[in-house]
């Protein structure tokens, strides 16, 4: 995985405070990045404050931002519950010092750690083309659970996942029916549920929430197709356009002969 | 004046007539607007500036999983002014990363990856333009395609739409735009392709495209 995380909790009135750091896949010459937050904190419908001002309101579990477009720079983050009356006392969750760098794609969720503490950690998204025909899958475990292997199919396509990981795979377009378990078993922990994956793109998978209501949130970020190779198109050279057809070329041959002939007519009756 | 004179007089005219009378009575390798022009520069990615840094227009939906949705698929292409009338299959890729065809050359592949006919981008209809086996293919005459042609498609559901050929072009295989002709963005348009130009044996393919752009008539 490209991605490093790190991710923050603030449990209680314990404010910890630290710096995040999204790597950034290389900055492009905009200098502004594309966000998206994701709620997957079970029955806690927050308000999100960006420096100070607030950015999201009413913000609710198992819901996904529409990308925004922010400046490059740093941030500080705070979520409040939905009711608060302002950004200011004490938040539910924090972090400070976010950098977003210019270029980044990346998701912020809020999630429970897999003992169940609320956890900040933003990720990276690989938004880079997949080859012509294929999807990406990317999965990512932000929910209050152990390891646990991700299935398509009722084959496991991910082993081991923890909290807060994430893998990344790159498969036919199509639609798969994809399950989490408990790592290692057949207990299933979330679905089946039918992915629909669009050729060309990103799909993130999120595994969330806590025992008795784990659900799957899904991110699709478009734009990651490539053309194909090229267009075959015959095999037999019908309508070759390169060379004289014969019957012009023997017209042609004919043409040359007669005048030759005629030529060495002339030539003896002279001599 | 003696017969001998006359022969090679005429038999010259013959020998460079014959070829000369060829070369200017084949069709003509473009017919109106270069497909570039007709398919538009490659849209830039856009970067739209954000309003207040502050406090964007912020949008949350929910994130379960969706049902995929799709254009309605094109399943008969008509060229009546060229004869063509042909049978359209969805297609994908191969394992080589080329855009599959039908192996029946009477039918002619939709690029369903991309964009269906009408919606936003460069909907795809491509078929071979000969078989050793089969002959011809149905794509064969949109060689001699010209601005103006009517091409007429009819989608899964029987609805028929109707498009103009503005663009015909003889394109190296090798230089292709193949991010302009397979765009998913910018005004809709119907880009048909098949094969043509000269005829490399060695292997066992033509050198270029035939690519033919159309605009939808309202």
């Amino acid at each position: 995985m490209s991605t490093i995380r790190t991710s923050f909790r603030v449990a209680g009135a314990v404010g910890a405070v630290g710096t995040l750091v999204l790597i950034a896949t290389p900055a492009t010459a905009a200098d502004t990045a594309t966000v998206s937050v994701l709620h997957a904190v079970p029955d806690t419908p927050v308000d999100v404050y960006a420096n100070g001002e607030r950015l999201i309101d009413d913000f609710q579990p198992g819901t996904l931002t529409d990308p925004l477009q922010l400046p490059a720079g740093s941030y500080d983050l705070a979520l409040f519950p939905a009711d608060a009356a302002d950004g200011s006392g004490t938040p539910l969750l924090s972090a400070n010092g976010v950098a977003v760098p210019a270029g980044a794609n990346a998701t912020v969720v809020a999630h429970l750690t897999a003992d169940g503490q609320p956890a900040l950690t933003p990720f990276v998204n690989d938004v880079s083309a997949v080859p012509a025909g294929q999807a990406r899958v990317t999965v990512r475990h932000t929910a209050a659970a152990p390891a646990v292997d991700v299935r398509a199919g009722g084959a496991v396509v991910v082993p081991g996942l923890e909290n807060p990981d994430e893998a990344s795979l790159t498969v036919p377009a199509g639609t798969v029916s994809a399950d989490v378990v408990v790592a290692g078993t057949d207990t299933v922990a979330i679905g089946p549920a039918d992915l629909a994956l669009a050729e060309g793109t990103t799909n993130i998978v999120y595994a969330w929430g806590a025992e008795g209501g784990y659900q799957l949130a899904v991110q699709t970020i478009s734009g990651g197709h490539s053309a194909p190779s090229g267009v075959p198109g015959g095999s037999a050279g019908l309508v070759d356009d390169g060379a004289l057809p014969a019957p012009v070329a023997a017209l042609s041959v004919i043409g040359l002969v007669a005048a030759g002939a005629g030529a060495l007519r002339l030539a003896r009756s002279r001599g | 004046m003696r017969p001998a004179v006359v022969t090679t007089v005429l038999g010259l005219t013959l020998a460079v007539a014959a070829p000369t009378t060829w070369a200017l009575t084949r069709p003509e390798a473009t017919a109106g607007a270069p497909v570039e022009q007709a398919l538009g520069a490659p849209p830039s990615p856009a970067t739209p500036p954000s309003a207040a840094p502050e406090a964007p227009l912020v949008v949350a939906r929910p994130a379960a999983p969706a049902v995929l949705e799709q254009g309605a698929a094109p399943v008969r292409l008509a060229v009546p002014a060229r004869g063509v009338d042909a049978a359209v299959d969805p297609v994908g890729v191969e394992e080589d990363g080329q855009m599959a065809l039908p192996a029946d050359v009477d039918r002619v592949g939709w690029y369903r990856f991309g964009p269906a006919p009408g919606d936003d981008g460069s909907a795809v209809l491509a078929g071979h333009v000969d078989d050793r086996e089969q002959g011809l293919g149905a794509m064969a005459p949109l060689r001699d395609a010209a601005a103006g042609d009517e091409v007429l498609l009819t989608d899964a559901a029987g609805t028929g739409t109707r498009w103009r050929v503005v663009s015909r072009e003889l394109l190296q295989k090798q230089v292709l735009p193949l991010d302009l002709l397979f765009a998913r963005e910018g005004p809709p348009r119907l880009t048909l392709i098949t094969c043509g130009g000269p005829f490399l044996p060695e292997f066992g393919s033509y050198r270029d495209n035939v690519v033919v752009v159309a605009e939808p008539v309202r």
